[in-house]
């Protein structure tokens, strides 16, 4: 029915963080495109391009994405009234644990970035908040529009929210916490967590 | 010629048979003294039909069954404003437990209400979880070995020819919906994306409308047509092999199968079918991984890809 392009989604993250183009935007875009040319500096990188140096290209580029992304507040979003119950060591731990799963999901897809092109299309700014919506253009998977929320925080722009062609991660992960946890407590979600960064 | 009528009849108990129940539903919503086809607010309540403000805020309600869960949801309106609020909880939110996280009192919560477990209502849900399964089986069993064999005797600009081939064959379906969705720029835009495609880009194999002339794709479908006229997606359907969909969105398909043009070029029934397996196959070579992804992403991919689906077609028909 049309939707297998939904399957991309996930993986998709990566991709919308490779390869700079010029742009006309506010400090939104700017700082995106800060980290997707830092992202971009890594992965064409000629000393981390031999295959043993794999690990340590994903440890950079997770230290670039770090600087970008704000785990509390997407933590903080995908479980909604659920993250009121929760002690605050059992925050820090899911922050943590959470961080490192879309980390993990994303980042196994980097060995086969191929020159995708990222075009920065809009930015809207709204106080302390802004949307940046920029496209991917590949050859495999024809255009994927992605939209980023921001937030400022001293001065500073970072994402709470990603969304692929519409569909928001926020939105995607809180529906299925919120079924695990109207059955479960938070440490058994946890421990779930665990399991599956433990995965990889 | 008779397969044509047997596709029109089939066609139109399919469509016959949910109006007939959606009927039936919006009726048992209120007493029949009360009811009337054209009381709109009663129909947006039974959940049948969306209402649609200005043009782009469409608000959604659906009414509560015993047991199953009350969900609204804010207007996309709201969703598209760039601060969204959330909305109102029932507590106040206090940060006072993980203070040094910073947030400001009005950071939102999510752009759904609290209560809502994935915004469309999932009456069937036992059976599309055991279509889920099948599908899950079919994939790993079936279509991935195939999709990865043909993969090795295929090279990549072949089957991405071959995908923009039955992409550009798919051209009325997008053009008449464009077209009753009131949406003339992009109905102009298909038709110049198919003659150039054709044309130029030798039967539709090269795209070139998007590599060369960056012309924007305008994906309309029946099911997109219907929600854009007011019909709620009703429930999420998951069928085997065809996948995610809702009521209104197989309805939709029906239609859409019926502007495939493959279906009147090619005769015989089962050679259309053998084409449309071909292009499925094809379709799965390209995205061979990502299904496993989500898999891998997801702590229940079920869940993950019913709501995967619906935030998607509700953005298309927003757009």
């Amino acid at each position: 029915m049309g939707s297998k392009r939904l399957f991309i989604i996930m993986p998709s993250l990566v991709l919308t963080l490779l390869f700079s183009a010029p742009v006309l935007g506010g400090a939104p875009t700017e700082q995106i495109k800060e980290t997707t040319d830092k992202i971009f500096a890594i992965l064409t990188d000629p000393a981390l391009k031999a295959p043993e140096m794999l690990d340590e290209k994903k440890r950079m580029i997770r230290k670039a994405v770090d600087e970008r992304f704000d785990w509390t507040a997407i933590s903080r979003r995908a479980l909604g009234r659920h993250w009121r119950k929760m002690t605050s060591d059992e925050k820090r731990t899911f922050v943590s644990l959470f961080g490192q799963l879309l980390e993990q999901t994303y980042l196994s897809r980097v060995g086969e970035y191929s020159g995708e092109r990222v075009s920065y299309e809009d930015e809207k700014i709204d106080g302390t908040y802004g949307v940046v919506k920029v496209k991917i253009i590949s050859d495999n998977h024809g255009e994927i529009s992605v939209k980023y929320r921001v937030w400022n925080k001293q001065d500073e722009w970072f994402i709470y929210d990603i969304s692929i062609e519409g569909v928001s991660l926020v939105n995607n992960y809180r529906s299925q916490f919120n079924i695990i946890l109207m059955k479960s407590s938070p440490s058994e979600l946890i421990k779930k967590l665990e399991e599956k960064v433990s995965q990889e | 010629m008779g397969r044509l009528h047997g596709l029109l009849r089939y066609g139109m108990l399919s469509i016959i048979i949910p109006g007939v129940f959606l009927f039936a539903q919006s009726r048992e919503a209120f007493p029949s003294d009360q009811w009337s086809p054209f009381n709109r607010q009663q129909m947006e309540l039974a959940g049948l039909i969306v209402s649609s403000g200005d043009r782009g805020d469409v608000f959604i309600a659906q009414i509560e069954d015993d047991g199953a869960e009350a969900s609204s949801e804010p207007s996309p309106a709201e969703r598209e404003t760039v601060s969204p609020e959330g909305n109102a909880s029932d507590d106040d939110f206090t940060d006072d437990e993980f203070p040094e996280d910073g947030f400001p009192d009005d950071f939102p919560e999510d752009d759904f209400p609290l209560d809502e477990p994935s915004g469309i209502r999932d009456p069937l849900e036992p059976v599309n979880r055991a279509f889920f399964v099948f599908n899950d089986k079919l994939y790993f069993w079936v279509l991935k070995p195939v999709a990865k064999g043909y993969r090795v005797v295929a090279p990549e600009p072949v089957r991405v020819g071959i995908g923009n081939f039955f992409y550009n064959l798919a051209f009325p379906v997008r053009f008449v919906n464009c077209v009753l969705q009131g949406k003339i720029h992009g109905a102009s835009e298909e038709i110049r994306r198919f003659v150039i495609n054709t044309t130029v880009g030798v039967a539709g194999f090269i795209d070139v409308a998007t590599n060369k002339l960056e012309i924007k794709k305008y994906e309309e479908d029946f099911g997109q047509t219907f929600g854009l006229w007011g019909l709620g997606p009703a429930f999420y359907i998951n069928w085997p092999i065809l996948g995610p969909s809702t009521l209104r969105d197989t309805i939709g398909f029906v239609g859409d199968a019926f502007l495939d043009p493959i279906a009147f070029i090619v005769d015989p029934t089962e050679f259309t079918l053998a084409l449309n397996l071909f292009d499925i196959v094809n379709q799965t070579s390209l995205r061979i991984g990502d299904y496993e992804d989500l898999k891998k992403a997801a702590f229940d991919p079920y869940i993950a890809l019913r709501d995967a689906y619906y935030q998607n077609r509700r953005s298309k028909i927003e757009e």
